[in-house]
């Protein structure tokens, strides 16, 4: 009667603390990276199939964070796309609303919530995979452990909740177990692997562990985009006012 | 199957020449039948291909006419449910720069708005080569090609290629190549890309679209979602499948194949009356040979079915031939289609491919068989009639009996007076068909007795002119008017054609000529491109106030005009300012006092209509018409019908100021200009050109320029017509030689008898070339005399198929007066060949003929 019990115990401990664990180590995931603002001067690299290199820089700007977010991203190089500016705002209850900003024609563009798998001008990030997404938007469960790069770390499987559109059926997400953050994020349609995000180069900028390099492969169309991340700052002094429709049109 | 290859293979292969000739009428027939119907086939199927490869996925487009909808209507669709993606779509058809390359379509579409900056095309996934999507969208000049055009320019990432924009001449950079197939398949590969917002900025589009395409949500049926759209917008937007467009080109070309319907039936007609005349002689001909087969036991039923035979030989082999000349030409009349249609609604010209279907092969060739078979029927029931003893007997047989008379003139009179009635006194197109079959069956009948009456009436000249030739001429057509009535027959249908076509040329092109005198007389034009037609390039208002000031100017009207679906029919919207087209060009009206309907239109409490439009929708002054707007539907009286030719379809006509509050739309086509009195045209246009060539594309056109133009645009339809107009002195030629060859080979026994009893080389020759011009001036005067008939009947077609388009009846007298002299000449030279074959040949052998 007593193995009986523990038996039962265990069962129901465990499916509980592996149900919860997961959402729970995603949601202290958030909490550590929580910040007010974030600023930081982007350079991306765009490595085709072929091996062929092109390079932009921006500065990106966000307030607000996860799922309750506005971003600003500023292309300030090559001289062909500088100026062009996109506005990202995001709301936990639905996707985010896209704006983007062409000096050469004086134009702004509302860019449509369906189709945020599209790729990001280029790169191998789609729109979507550029949002700050809350975690609430997923289902989560935990698939057990493996290591990343000699780090040990969790492996959770991600899926969307009912209603919430994604252009992505599953994805897979290696956090580490020392410092709680992303490692590697494999993003899945139906069976198939579409792409993956690697989460390099940790730094600890104003107590909060950042992956100074992050690193996505297009598995379809094997190439892959590095995006690393300079003058990152934190909780900096930003106001609704310069993320805005009319604030992307005055640069 | 052994008579054929016994008796008629071997009188075919004697008389191969006459043989052929027989054939001509069927193998014109046909081949105009055949070349009309691929042609037309070809052009729709392009126009169709091209808007299936443009539409790639989607189910549904929305638009709202030419001038198309504000930016805001985007979102609104986006949001509805059964809508998985929406993305717009601004469509320009643009010149460049690159030699012998013609017009560009150029598609906008919002890159960001579609799946993939690859995926355009959403019929082949990853097609697309494009060096770097920002740059695109970030740039404005730049553009993305089809493979086949950066094939033929030796064009690369990072090219250039020079664009018609609104601010003049610009250079584009290639930053992207489209991959061969879906798309770029359209237009035979004169396509390109260019992001949505950057097309609206260099093509003066301001902040709207053209249409928005549509894919629906998964599960959602087409019929549903296109009521909830449509409910949604309203009924000033059109929900529909991208297939449905194609049908609006179909319409423009219902002229065109009216025109080469009626030729292709004539054509057969005249065919069926040449072999009705060969088949005829034949017959004679062959009395004795046919005799002989009777007395050795054949059944009438075989003589028939031989003579059928050899007529349905004769078809099969005519029909292929005018099958494959059919197919030869059909390219030529599909370009002539797409130039049409490109001139005169400034779309761009699609790659048609010609093709014959089976459907087309069979009922082509069923055509002329049973043209073949028809013409064959009466001259094979003769044969089989034949009385074996008299037909072994030699004598005339070209006599009319007084009874076959009688019957003959008793049935033409019945058909005649019918046929007029039915022609004159009804209303319905149908009746109007019947009518005018019976009077030329009527005319047919009476040919025989009008042609000896006429005959009889030159006698007298023909002895005055030659009075051995002269009156051995007339005497034999007078003793055998069997054998040249269905020459005169089939060149007076022909000739009726060509009349009746000239005719109702003249009459259309003075109708055009009073509305251009009365429409187009401001001094300048100032367009954005070289035509009046090409709306692809729009100015902004606020160039009026600097036109204005140009010194010289007097008076400027903004002109608007919109192609806008009403009832589903594309009919065209001008929108004009109204007091001032009433002070310097007002027009001719219809219905309605035209100060009145003019002041009222002004004021924006009415609408004037063209006079088709009102005859085609049936409406008169006092209707309220519904016109979609997208603000709405418009609900105005109509006040005034006026004669207005700018479209086919019909036009509407509405003040300025009408048009920008319920279109949200100031865009200027183009202006109409009045100068000062003394101020010279020419220097204005430097001074306009001065002004804003730096900064504009724009184009000044004097207005001796602007009717040339419209001239131009009138002149392509007349070319068509011209080309009937050829097709049917082509077979009343045809005809001419040859029947004429036929009757004076048959009368070689006749001929040789004259030369036996003492008669002169030179008499007999001149009496077969006054006969060969008597017989051509017989069927002048009457083919003359029906025409004026026929004209008629074809203008009250024309009125009635197509109204609106009531022409004045004009006699072309010019087209006659060159038709006479040809015809005789033709007749003439017809003769030559077989004269000289008459009396050259031997005597004992002609005098053994028949």
């Amino acid at each position: 009667m007593n193995s009986l019990k523990l038996c039962l115990w265990l069962a129901v401990t465990s499916s509980t603390l592996f149900g919860q664990s997961a959402r729970d180590i995603v949601a202290e995931v958030q909490k550590r990276s929580q910040a007010d603002s974030q600023r930081y001067e982007g350079l991306l690299q765009v490595i085709d199939s072929r091996g062929k290199t092109s390079e932009k820089q921006w500065i990106y700007e966000r307030l607000g964070s996860h799922g309750k977010s506005k971003a600003t991203i500023r292309f300030v190089a090559p001289a062909e796309v500088k100026g062009v500016a996109l506005l990202v705002v995001s709301y936990p209850d639905r996707a985010s609303d896209q704006w983007m900003w062409t000096p050469a024609i004086n134009r702004e563009r509302r860019i449509a919530m369906q189709d945020r798998r599209t790729r990001f001008f280029g790169t191998d990030f789609s729109f979507e995979d550029l949002e700050e997404r809350d975690i609430d938007h997923h289902e989560y469960s935990m698939k057990g452990e493996e290591a990343i790069e000699g780090e040990p770390c969790w492996r959770i499987e991600a899926r969307p909740r009912p209603g919430k559109k994604s252009q992505y059926t599953r994805s897979v997400i290696w956090i580490r177990k020392t410092n709680y953050t992303y490692a590697q994020m494999e993003n899945y349609s139906e069976d198939k692997l579409i792409r993956r995000l690697k989460y390099r180069r940790m730094e600890n900028v104003q107590g909060i562990w950042t992956a100074r390099t992050l690193e996505m492969e297009d598995m379809t169309r094997s190439s892959r985009t590095i995006l690393k991340l300079e003058s990152l700052k934190y909780n900096l002094l930003l106001t609704d006012d310069q993320f805005s429709v009319q604030a992307l049109r005055q640069g | 199957m052994i008579l054929l290859r016994l008796l008629s293979w071997q009188y075919i292969r004697k008389h191969g020449p006459r043989s052929l000739l027989t054939l001509t009428g069927i193998v014109f027939g046909v081949a105009v039948f055949v070349a009309m119907h691929a042609a037309n086939q070809s052009v729709f199927d392009a126009f169709q291909e091209t808007i299936n490869r443009i539409a790639g996925a989607t189910e549904l487009q929305v638009t709202a006419g030419e001038p198309g909808f504000d930016e805001d209507y985007l979102e609104k669709v986006q949001s509805l449910p059964q809508v998985r993606v929406a993305a717009p779509v601004v469509e320009a058809v643009v010149s460049t720069g690159l030699p012998g390359q013609g017009n560009l379509l150029i598609l906008g579409v919002d890159m960001t708005g579609d799946r993939s900056l690859r995926e355009y095309d959403l019929d082949s996934g990853e097609d697309a080569m494009m060096e770097d999507p920002l740059v695109f969208l970030a740039q404005p000049d730049s553009i993305m090609i089809s493979t086949e055009l950066a094939r033929r320019n030796q064009l690369r990432i990072n090219g250039r290629i020079a664009l018609d924009t609104v601010a003049g001449s610009k250079e584009f950079v290639v930053r992207g190549i489209l991959r061969p197939g879906g798309l770029t398949r359209a237009f035979g590969g004169n396509i390109a890309v260019m992001d949505i917002y950057a097309a609206q900025h260099v093509f003066g589009r301001g902040r709207k679209f053209d249409r928005i395409d549509l894919a629906l949500a998964p599960g959602v049926q087409l019929d549903e979602a296109r009521a909830e759209i449509q409910k949604a917008l309203g009924p000033g937007f059109q929900v529909q499948p991208p297939s449905t467009r194609g049908q609006s080109f179909h319409s423009l070309l219902r002229i065109y194949n009216f025109i080469l319907k009626f030729s292709s039936l004539f054509a057969l007609v005249v065919g069926m009356f040449i072999i009705y005349n060969s088949f005829s002689i034949a017959v004679v001909q062959r009395r004795s040979e046919i005799g002989i087969l009777r007395a050795l036991g054949a059944t009438r039923r075989q003589i028939a079915m031989l003579f059928l035979g050899e007529s349905l030989a004769g078809g099969l082999l005519g029909s292929v031939a005018g099958l494959l000349l059919g197919y030869l030409v059909a390219g030529k009349v599909a370009a002539n289609v797409t130039s049409l249609i490109e001139g005169a609604y400034g779309v761009t010209r699609p790659e048609t491919r010609i093709g014959l279907t089976p459907a087309l092969c069979v009922i082509s060739i069923g055509a002329g068989l049973l043209t073949s078979i028809a013409a064959a029927l009466i001259p094979a029931r003769n044969a089989a009639r034949t009385d074996p003893i008299k037909a072994l007997q030699k004598g005339s047989v070209y006599a009319l009996s007084p009874r076959a008379d009688r019957v003959r003139m008793a049935a033409a009179a019945v058909l005649g007076a019918g046929g007029l009635f039915l022609v004159t006194s009804t209303k319905g197109l149908s009746l109007l068909y019947a009518g005018y079959l019976c009077v030329m069956v009527a005319a047919m009948l009476l040919t025989p007795r009008l042609a000896l009456c006429v005959v009889s009436a030159l006698r007298p000249v023909l002895r005055w002119i030659r009075p051995v030739e002269g009156v051995l001429a007339a005497d034999s057509l007078m003793a055998a008017p069997g054998r040249t009535s269905a020459t005169v027959a089939a060149l007076m249908l022909s000739l009726a054609l060509v009349i009746g076509l000239a005719g109702a040329a003249r009459g259309s092109s003075a109708r055009i000529l009073d509305w251009v005198n009365t429409t187009l007389n401001p001094d300048l034009f100032v367009s954005g491109s070289r035509s009046l037609t090409d709306r692809n390039y729009r100015f902004p208002d606020s160039m009026t106030p600097e036109l204005e000031s140009v010194r010289g100017v007097e008076q400027v009207q903004r002109v608007r005009n919109v192609r806008i679906d009403y009832q589903q029919q594309l009919v065209l919207l001008m929108a004009f300012e109204l007091r001032k087209v009433a002070q310097r060009s007002p027009r001719r009206a219809v219905e309605g006092d035209l100060k009145e309907m003019f002041r009222l239109a002004a004021e924006g409490k009415g609408v004037i209509a063209s006079e088709n439009f009102a005859t085609l929708k049936g409406v008169h002054v006092g209707a309220t018409l519904e016109i979609p707007s997208p603000a709405g539907l418009l609900r105005m009286p109509l006040v005034g019908v006026i004669r207005e030719y700018a479209d086919q379809q019909g036009a509407l006509i509405i003040d300025r100021e009408v048009f920008k509050k319920h279109w949200n739309d100031d865009g200027v086509d183009y202006f109409r200009i009045y100068l000062a009195k003394g101020a010279a045209p020419d220097r204005v246009k430097e001074a306009i050109l001065t002004r804003f060539s730096g900064n504009r594309r724009l184009f000044v056109l004097t207005n001796q320029e602007a009717r040339a133009f419209v001239t131009r645009l009138t002149d392509q339809w007349f070319r068509m017509q011209s080309g009937q107009i050829l097709i049917a002195i082509l077979v009343a030629i045809l005809g001419i030689v040859s029947s004429l060859t036929v009757s004076i080979t048959d009368r070689r026994r006749e001929l040789a008898v004259l030369q036996a009893v003492g008669a002169l080389r030179s008499q007999v020759r001149g009496t077969i070339w006054m006969e060969a011009a008597a017989v051509g001036l017989v069927s002048v005067i009457l083919g003359l005399a029906l025409g004026a008939l026929q004209l008629y009947c074809l203008l009250e077609m024309t009125a009635r198929d197509f109204p609106g388009l009531r022409f004045d009846f004009l006699y072309p007298y010019g087209v006659a007066a060159i038709v006479f002299p040809v015809i005789l000449a033709t007749a003439w030279l017809a003769s030559l060949a077989p004269a000289e074959s008459a009396v050259r040949g031997s005597l004992v052998e002609a005098l053994e003929y028949e």
